[in-house]
């Protein structure tokens, strides 16, 4: 096989210069500081699952978000039952690309799949699909509903998040 | 009750309080769902049908290959045939019973020899058959990985602890959207009269993606550090 695949050479190309933000998103790296990641909370608690139990959840939210023929459940339906592709949605090989590029400059010291989880997030943050601010509320609303009393969600925090 | 068998019938140790990645990941789900990128319905299908996910067909598929000469022609001719046999229909098995992703439907099993390794990775993203194996390793993922493994094979596998002699050509397989792969390995020796139950505990996932080779005593993958790509894809 070829040293290095045409296609990941043609995506660079493309990807990089897409620009890429790459800077810190205050409120996701408020979480990458002060989060827990399941390799700390599963020593401390005793726990052998190598993964947490929101993996799988990151996974299908991931493959729900691929554009048009690489959505899982899309290309499954009839032909006259499909979605068209859509803009908003993340093609799947961009996502992975820009996870690449954010790892390797921003969430280095995050251990998987936490990393993917905050790349994720950042990546749909600079698309548009939602903004800093929204992603605050949706936090402290699902903080609140998981009972986390002391999570990093309170309104102060929500109020001190500028964009979005 | 004594503490041997207060021991014996406690429950499982869990975690006991909630992270912050935990909130975030189901925040981050319930706002593509408000703003339509997909259905909470789609969303629990897909989860539900990932959750039966595992390395545990494909290790059947081998183990079965190497009983019956006929299955294993029929696996290293048709994949998506021979997956049959071990539970997993490629084509109307995904949760609507309609098909399947194109990317879903080749299956190529990889017959390694005394004088072959194959071993697999995919250059371009992380495309792994996860209807056959599961969820793909974190050092799958990695650029370190997938650049280096199709430069210097001998010395990435070595990585993993398995060293080949100069005389065994080494294949290194590019997943892509149409074809996913899995490794056939050489059935070990001192396995001889081994049932298909206990060889297929030794077919691990490392194995199947061919960094790792059977032994009749390793029944679990080897914990591998993830370390970065120091130099760029060109370099």
């Amino acid at each position: 096989m070829a040293e290095t695949n045409p296609d990941y050479v043609a995506l660079d190309k493309e990807m990089s210069g897409k620009n890429l933000d790459n800077s810190p998103i205050e409120l996701l790296e408020r979480i990458r500081r002060k989060g827990r990641t399941w390799k700390d909370l599963s020593a401390e608690y005793g726990v052998d699952n190598p993964d947490p139990p929101w993996r799988i959840n990151l996974e299908s939210t991931c493959d729900n978000l691929a554009y048009g023929h690489n959505g899982p459940l899309n290309i499954c339906r009839p032909v006259d039952q499909r979605e068209e592709p859509s803009n908003k949605k993340v093609d799947a090989v961009e996502r992975r690309w820009e996870e690449d590029q954010l790892t390797n400059e921003l969430y280095t010291d995050v251990p998987f799949p936490e990393r993917q989880l905050l790349a994720l997030a950042h990546t749909m943050i600079r698309r548009g699909l939602f903004g800093e601010r929204e992603l605050a509320v949706q936090l402290k609303k699902v903080s609140d509903r998981l009972n986390m009393v002391d999570g990093i969600y309170q309104e102060e925090q929500i109020s001190n998040t500028e964009t979005g | 009750m004594s503490d041997d068998k207060h021991d014996l019938h406690s429950p499982a140790p869990m975690v006991d309080e909630v992270s912050e990645f935990e909130v975030l990941e189901l925040a981050v789900r319930e706002l593509a769902i408000e703003k339509g990128l997909f259905t909470k319905e789609d969303h629990n299908r897909w989860t539900e049908y990932m959750h039966t996910l595992g390395p545990a067909p494909a290790a059947r598929l081998v183990a079965k290959a190497w009983l019956d000469p006929e299955f294993k022609k029929l696996a290293v001719n048709d994949g998506v045939k021979a997956s049959l046999d071990v539970g997993i229909d490629w084509i109307n098995s995904m949760p609507t019973n309609f098909g399947t992703p194109s990317d879903y439907c080749n299956l190529r099993v990889l017959e390694d020899t005394p004088k072959l390794k194959h071993v697999v990775v995919c250059t371009l993203c992380s495309c792994y058959p996860r209807p056959i194996l599961g969820q793909s390793p974190e050092w799958y993922r990695t650029p370190n990985y997938r650049r280096r493994i199709v430069r210097w094979p001998r010395q990435v596998l070595a990585e993993f602890g398995l060293q080949l002699p100069e005389d065994i050509e080494v294949r290194v397989e590019d997943s892509n959207q149409k074809s996913r792969f899995i490794v056939l390995p050489v059935r070990p020796e001192g396995t001889e009269g081994w049932s298909e139950d206990q060889l297929a505990e030794i077919v691990t996932r490392d194995c199947l993606i061919g960094v790792a080779v059977p032994k009749p005593s390793v029944t679990a993958n080897r914990k591998r550090p993830v370390r970065r790509a120091v130099n760029p894809y060109h370099h």
